[in-house]
């Protein structure tokens, strides 16, 4: 069995049942361009004068919310996709199903959340021709090469991040605190919808131990300054430690869940 | 090359002169099998011993399993085919120790209950996914479904059908397709009959028949006369163990 096998099946089955719902599909999409709108306005409203802690990115509030979400939609499929997914899974009756297959936990891992990154990958192309023909967003700075370096390491991290989340999930249905930190703390604390140096100490010593502080503010400064490596290297550092910890993390705690679901009988649970 | 046989179930060449294929003359056998399913935190419930020391020895043909309901059988079979982890006793595949890991290679279940599919899509694109995760190529996945529709009655529109648009009988004959598409060397099947017509019946007595020639098929079911009609042995089940 190849691990591309597995994931190609993946994809092809969750396109199918997201094509059987179209109107979500277009919906999703519209939902998209008017969260954007809606920061594009605040921006005109305020213009880039009164937003002196975007300084260090050379850049106008618009411009920094609107590459932040669409960094943070991408990077935050990881996150968030897993549990979803498995949740999902759990209460159709196939999560069994698919796990009394020879199917390793690293491809099933692997084959999940693909569609989720495909249809993130989509989402981004929309932002960027909406970034380019309809809101007349222009980066002419950007650090391409550097920007793709904390792209890959931030979506390891925050992939990681979700299976670990996705845990919870196997093992209590509901409840999981790790999706509950990620979804109300990291927009707060990230520094996605305004610099974190606009926060007070005591928060900004919070936001430090998130990996999207890091990944938001290496992503910023690549893309709107043109940051090079030894301005980010700081930043790249906190990203990679996280990973060489999240990653092998997930995947052991994934495993134990499982075998844990597996002793118990509770794995068709939901 | 003469000593050399293609095994039917892996694709592999074994030597013919140490008997059978490793894989052709399987023996799944439980001595001591304990299964308990803990009671859930803070519900004052008591845990529930499902397997209670059951042994229990499955070889090439069919052994049917019989017993009241709550006495062990599902259970037993969802150990078998590597989906439980058992508490206590072993498990083992020709004499070796069998982890769940490959207890999941060697065997495929059909569960008692066939909603366990994905209802937004054919039934086809099911058994292809299925398929894949299972090693098998798209084209032989659809190759089998195929063969085996015709041998239980589901008709290619049927296979072509949204899964949530299937009667019942038919989503059955579904998740049979699933687990004989496999052809793996151990074949579990749970209340295989349930909601199939006369025809798919005599189909898959047939099938189980053959399948039976080569594999180790338990099955249970609590039609005697068919779970008879299926098998040469029949094994009750009751309290969690083998009587």
């Amino acid at each position: 069995m190849t691990a591309f096998r597995v994931i190609t099946a993946f994809i092809r089955r969750d396109f199918l049942s997201e094509r059987s719902y179209r109107l979500s599909f277009a919906l999703g999409a519209l939902a998209t361009l008017a969260n954007l709108a809606v920061f594009y306005f605040i921006g005109e409203l305020f213009g880039p004068a009164l937003a002196p802690g975007l300084a260090p990115y050379g850049t106008g509030y618009f411009a920094y919310v609107f590459t932040a979400l669409a960094f943070f939609g991408y990077i935050g499929t990881g996150a968030g996709s897993y549990a979803g997914r498995l949740r999902q899974e759990q209460t159709q009756g196939t999560l069994e199903a698919e796990l009394s297959t020879p199917l390793g936990i690293l491809p099933f891992l692997a084959a999940m959340s693909a569609w989720n990154f495909v249809f993130a990958t989509f989402e981004l192309a929309v932002y960027a021709l909406a970034g380019l023909f309809l809101f007349r967003l222009r980066l002419p700075a950007a650090n391409w090469p550097l920007a793709a370096l904390v792209f890959v390491l931030s979506a390891a991290c925050f992939a990681a991040l979700g299976v670990i989340s996705s845990c919870f999930v196997v093992l209590f249905k509901r409840g999981n605190p790790v999706a509950w930190v990620l979804n109300n703390f990291e927009g707060l604390l990230g520094g996605v919808y305004f610099p974190v140096a606009v926060l007070p100490g005591w928060l900004l010593a919070v936001s430090k131990l998130l990996p999207v502080t890091y990944a938001v503010r290496a992503f910023q400064l690549a893309v709107h300054r043109g940051a090079d490596f030894s301005e980010v290297k700081g930043d790249l550092a906190a990203l990679f430690a996280f990973d060489l910890v999240l990653v092998p993390a997930g995947v052991w705690l994934f495993s134990l869940a499982v075998n844990r679901a597996r002793k118990t009988g509770t794995l068709g649970e939901y | 090359m003469k000593n050399r046989g293609k095994c039917r179930f892996a694709g592999t060449h074994y030597n013919r002169s140490a008997a059978l294929c490793y894989h052709c003359c399987m023996q799944i056998e439980a001595l001591g099998l304990v299964k308990v399913f803990p009671a859930p935190l803070f519900s004052g419930g008591r845990p529930l011993r499902a397997l209670d020391g059951l042994d229990l020895t499955a070889a090439q043909g069919v052994t049917g399993l019989e017993g009241p309901n709550g006495s062990g059988k599902t259970t037993l079979l969802r150990t078998l085919a590597g989906i439980l982890r058992p508490d206590g006793g072993a498990l083992s595949a020709d004499g070796e120790t069998a982890a769940p890991e490959r207890l999941r290679t060697l065997a495929a279940l059909c569960p008692a209950n066939p909603r366990t599919f994905y209802f937004r899509l054919s039934a086809l694109e099911n058994l292809r996914f299925f398929g894949a995760l299972a090693g098998l190529a798209p084209a032989v996945s659809k190759e089998r479904a195929l063969a085996l529709a015709g041998r239980l009655a589901l008709s290619a529109e049927d296979l072509e059908r949204r899964f949530d648009r299937l009667s019942e009988g038919n989503m059955q004959k579904v998740s049979l397709i699933r687990a004989f598409s496999r052809r793996t060397p151990a074949l579990f099947l749970d209340e295989p009959f349930r909601g199939l017509d006369e025809k798919a019946r005599a189909g898959l007595l047939e099938l189980i028949a053959e399948t039976g020639r080569g594999s180790a098929v338990l099955l249970s079911s609590h039609l005697p006369e068919l779970l008879r009609a299926a098998a040469s042995r029949v094994i009750k089940v009751e309290a969690g163990r083998t009587l």
